[in-house]
């Protein structure tokens, strides 16, 4: 409530809250996404997020599909991350059929995931500096960084976006032969991008304005609503898939887990810049030890048809958004019986009204930006 | 909470000296400045990142690389003229959006299955590029293709014909070379094994005419008796785009087709029919008589002039099955 002269004002109008809209076509929905505000005046009082304006019956398409058909759908949940989807639903098919994966072909998985880590960071800060009203600067950086990697993915998968890289006992062919020379060009540009992304925003006094103190979410609360991912680290809790279950080779790198201290929209975005840099680190360690790995890029026994015995399985891997796992039951057959997908995206947006709430109306699109959410996974 | 191999680090929020105020602004703005002189050059190299990386598209063309899939196409050898695919189904089962839909090849003299592809129709418009198809080919008939700009005004030109789909090899060798010298042995070997396995002129890409009339008349010197419909395949079936209400009658009747799946020996569908939107050969709605004037007529001779190969398959005069006599009864009109 104002105070000062104002107050005695205030108290002989006669003032009401007010419910607007904003979305579900907003430019700064980042897709088809609703949120039913409730103001007073300037200040947030309520928020209500609204999803489910791009289900497209995912889970139940993947049902109807054999088990190797479902790959290229998963690509399409985060559409940033396609690798990262991809992961995951191998391993939980992997897990559930018991399919061994050679070691070369880990260290490519890994390969491609850390550099899908780096590219939804770069991708993810660009667009919160978007929707903070710095238009297209950072984006643009970001977006050449990205170009790159997928340049990478190109030639190793055939695809920028929709990889479909991995299949069941690795992926899908080996590395080409100009790959990690041109991977280790890219590292060469990797500290050079992420030290000027710092001195370009960090101490930015316009950033801090609007990040600082801004879109709280406490620890308690994050780990009520169980967030993860950078949203989690940023909140103060050290929680990483990658550490708290190494899954895949990830217990042979060293690597560290930046959290932050007050859990604000300035937390998040530190967070990312130093998880780029840690992803830069394992690169270098998978380079090194990609060479003496054994076997081939792909399991010779694994089969394209895969019928698991009967039985259940679930599979997380730390995906660049948060906890991305896939459930999984086989009741013998060539399809999923149940195919669940738990979506980081989708669980880091329903603390949005708790973030929001006291706040103003807009900071709320700055807000969102740092939770860092693709609609194709949210509502799939 | 206690890692192995790492350590947990506070990102440092404060400002890291005492600066005065607006310097991060300014900071900030010199590196943009920066970007903004490195603009003047070109830089392709990935361990820089100044300068510009664009491509002035239309005139420069990016260099893709080998493994790059877009859209599956069908491989011929030009040598022999043959179809590497043998419609083993295996691409028609894989494929998730399941766009893929064929017909086997008959021996029309015994009515028995070929390895040898009648019909085969990509809806390129519900393609989702995922290479499944190539993937899994044992023949290595099915490729993708390179080519990215199919955008059209058209949406009934995507559903694609495999007059449409065929190319030969050495365009595959061109756009990847070491993928293909990786498989061209087993490939190849494959294929001799298979074109001895198809009569006539069974399995033959229809647009190489050439090919196809230099085989018809090497069978009619060795076997006479076959050499009945020894009419050399009129205007070499210029693979010319269908209609969309063509394509989709076509899809129907084979989607029909393989939904009742007898396998004795379906007739394949006389093309008029299926044309006429009835989804399945209904030898009724064929002009037993073609009259030139007839408007219907003229519309079916540009069809015909299409399939000239494809009925010259069907030409040994013993007729299997009515609509398939009635099909080679059409050609040399056409």
């Amino acid at each position: 409530m104002p105070s000062g002269c104002c107050a005695l004002c205030i108290e002989m109008l006669k003032t009401e809250e007010l419910q607007i809209n904003i979305g579900p076509q907003h430019p700064s929905t980042h897709g088809v996404f609703r949120m039913i505000v409730t103001v007073d005046g300037e200040t947030i009082t309520d928020l209500k997020p609204v999803f489910g304006y791009l289900h497209r019956n995912h889970e139940q398409i993947a049902e109807q599909n054999t088990y190797l058909q479902n790959m290229p759908y998963t690509d399409r949940l985060d559409y940033f991350n396609s690798m990262a989807n991809n992961h995951a639903y191998a391993m939980a098919v992997e897990r559930l059929a018991g399919i061994e994966v050679p070691e070369r072909a880990e260290y490519i998985r890994v390969l491609m995931v850390e550099l899908t880590r780096i590219l939804n960071h770069a991708g993810a800060l660009g667009f919160l500096i978007n929707d903070m009203g710095m238009w297209q600067t950072q984006l643009a950086f970001g977006m050449r960084e990205r170009e790159k990697i997928l340049d990478l993915f190109e030639a190793a998968s055939g695809a920028r976006l929709m990889c479909n890289y991995f299949r069941f006992g690795g992926v899908a062919r080996d590395l080409p032969p100009d790959f990690v020379p041109k991977l280790k060009e890219l590292l060469v540009a990797m500290p050079a991008f992420v030290d000027e992304l710092e001195r370009l925003l960090r101490e930015n006094e316009i950033l801090m304005q609007r990040a600082e103190g801004i879109g709280i979410l406490p620890r308690d609360l994050a780990l009520a609503y169980s967030v993860t991912g950078p949203v989690l680290r940023g909140s103060g809790v050290p929680y990483d898939v990658r550490k708290a279950e190494p899954y895949s080779v990830y217990d042979r790198f060293n690597f560290d887990v930046p959290v932050g201290s007050v859990g604000d929209v300035y937390d998040r975005f530190l967070v990312r810049i130093e998880e780029m840099r840690q992803s830069k680190r394992i690169i270098e360690q998978i380079i090194e030890q990609l060479p003496d790995a054994q076997g081939g890029h792909i399991n010779p026994k694994a089969r394209q048809n895969v019928r698991p015995p009967v039985g259940d399985a679930y599979a997380r891997i730390e995906s660049p958004k948060g906890e991305l796992g896939f459930y999984l039951v086989s009741d013998g057959s060539t399809r999923p019986y149940r195919y669940k997908v738990r979506a980081p995206s989708f669980i880091n947006l329903t603390p949005l009204g708790d973030m929001c709430r006291g706040y103003k109306v807009a900071d709320v699109v700055v807000i969102l930006g740092s939770i860092d959410i693709v609609m194709g996974e949210v509502d799939r | 909470m206690a890692i192995e191999r790492g350590n947990v680090i506070i990102v440092e929020r404060g400002r890291r000296k005492e600066r005065l105020p607006g310097s991060g602004l300014l900071e900030g703005m010199a590196v943009v400045w920066r970007h903004w002189q490195g603009s003047f050059r070109k830089n392709r190299s990935f361990s820089q990142i100044h300068g510009t990386f664009t491509l002035e598209y239309p005139e420069e063309r990016p260099k893709l690389p080998e493994a790059y899939r877009n859209m599956p196409i069908l491989l011929y050898d030009e040598e022999t003229g043959h179809e590497l695919c043998t419609s083993c189904f295996q691409c028609q089962r894989i494929c998730p959006p399941q766009v893929i839909h064929m017909t086997q090849a008959k021996d029309p003299a015994t009515g028995k299955p070929v390895p040898a592809v009648a019909e085969f129709v990509i809806e390129y418009d519900a393609c989702m590029s995922c290479g499944f198809c190539a993937e899994v080919c044992p023949f290595d008939a099915i490729k993708m293709d390179h080519e990215f700009e199919l955008s059209t005004a058209d949406h009934g030109s995507l559903t694609v014909a495999k007059e449409q789909l065929n190319r030969p090899i050495g365009y595959y060798e061109r756009i990847a070379p070491t993928m293909w010298a990786e498989v061209r042995e087993q490939a190849l070997k494959k294929l001799q094994g298979n074109i001895k396995r198809r009569p006539g002129v069974l399995g033959m890409a229809p647009n190489l005419a050439e090919k196809i009339a230099a085989r018809l008349r090497e069978l009619a010197t060795t076997a006479p008796v076959e050499a009945a419909p020894t009419t050399p395949p009129g205007p070499s079936a210029p693979a010319g785009r269908l209609s969309p209400e063509e394509k989709a009658a076509r899809l129907a009747a084979i989607r029909a087709r393989n939904d009742a799946a007898p396998a004795d020996a379906p007739p394949p569908p006389a093309p008029a029919g299926a044309r006429d939107g009835h989804g399945e050969p209904a030898p009724s709605d064929v002009p037993p008589a073609v009259n030139p004037a007839d408007a219907k007529a003229a519309r079916l001779a540009a069809i015909r002039a299409r399939n000239a190969a494809r009925a010259q398959e069907q030409a040994p005069p013993e007729p299997p099955a009515p609509p398939a006599s009635r099909a080679r009864t059409d050609e040399p009109e056409g």
